[in-house]
């Protein structure tokens, strides 16, 4: 378990030289989500309206227990919406309305 | 680390599977209840709130999606096939990389800088990211998982002999082994030393002997 000081000094993202397990030589193909998730972010990134740094500084801040249960992916989401909001270029009431309209599409569609 | 012997969890490094009650990452996005997954809403809500806004178009992403499928390891590959076949390709590419590959017909997407170290006799390349997953995705597309894991980017910079050993990479002890640390905007590609009894190959045939974990630097390339 982490102590105080640690949470403060060794952020969750920040593992530069701490004890680990060995390696797990793993991969897999990605899903249509995470690579559609992927192509959005890399696009926000050429548009400047999320960079890389924002991106990772936004998957900081959900903090060490979300980063650990949420995947990879999720978690680019997730911190897209924040920074976006952030920065007003979009807000939570549309985005809520906007993910609304899209379940009942999609609960539609596959009724 | 858990040992999934014992609980049953297997670590795919940024997630893990099969704790009690967990739900599975790599299901379907459809979940049980026919309810979309959340995330699967999120990441549309965004797309279409933004092409609304006329900031990014669908097309663009979709463009974007064929570049990912576009960019895997064989262009890297063919890359330092070129620099072992081309000593003044190969100054170029050391030089500046961003340039070089640009040359070589490799759009750099990204944006980022491109660094090439070269593997010698004296010193071994390793590259990680210890802070996330920054990785040369113009030259060898999307990162494995494990280089996005907790024990590669932990201990790389601390114990990088002994983790090159897992990956049945033996580096002797006189050999110096230098470890790079990506970020967001400066990336590393490693060149591997052509191997001996190379000396006939064509370029397509020393290209088939350049893995994507060479030029990560965790393996060197073998005959086969």
């Amino acid at each position: 378990m982490a102590t105080k000081r640690d949470m403060i000094v060794r952020p969750a993202h920040d593992l530069g030289g701490l004890p680990a397990g060995p390696v797990v030589p793993s991969d897999h193909e990605m899903t249509p989500f995470e690579k559609s998730c992927h192509a959005l972010l890399n696009v926000l990134a050429a548009h400047k309206l999320v960079n890389t740094e924002e991106k990772r500084r936004g998957v900081e801040d959900l903090g060490a227990e979300i980063i650990g249960d949420l995947t990879y992916y999720e978690r680019w989401a997730v911190s897209a919406s924040k920074v976006l909001i952030e920065k007003g270029v979009i807000t939570s009431e549309e985005l809520g309305a906007r993910m609304n309209e899209i379940r009942d599409r999609l609960t539609e569609a596959a009724a | 680390m858990t040992n999934p012997r014992e609980t049953g969890v297997v670590g795919h490094g940024d997630h893990t599977h099969g704790a009690p009650g967990a739900p599975d990452p790599h299901a379907p996005i459809e979940t049980a209840a026919g309810e979309p997954d959340y995330f699967d809403v999120l990441h549309q809500a965004i797309r279409e709130l933004l092409v609304d806004k006329g900031l990014i178009t669908a097309d663009e992403v979709r463009a974007m999606v064929e570049t990912l499928d576009a960019h895997r390891p064989t262009l890297g590959s063919a890359l330092v096939a070129r620099a072992w076949t081309d000593p003044d390709f190969k100054e170029r590419l050391l030089a500046d990389g961003t340039a070089a590959i640009e040359e070589f017909g490799i759009d750099n997407y990204d944006g980022t800088r491109l660094i090439v170290l070269e593997q010698t006799p004296e010193v071994h390349n390793l590259v990680v990211c210890t802070l996330c997953s920054c990785y040369p995705r113009p030259v060898l597309g999307l990162p494995p998982d494990w280089y996005k894991s907790r024990p590669y980017r932990a201990r790389a910079v601390r114990a990088p002999r002994a983790l090159l050993r897992e990956f049945g990479t033996e580096v002797a002890q006189d050999v110096t082994i230098r470890v790079h640390d990506s970020n967001a905007n400066m990336r590393y590609l490693i060149l591997p030393m052509r191997p001996a009894g190379t000396e006939g190959m064509s370029e397509e045939e020393l290209a088939a002997l350049v893995t994507r974990d060479t030029m990560i630097g965790v393996t060197t390339p073998r005959l086969p």
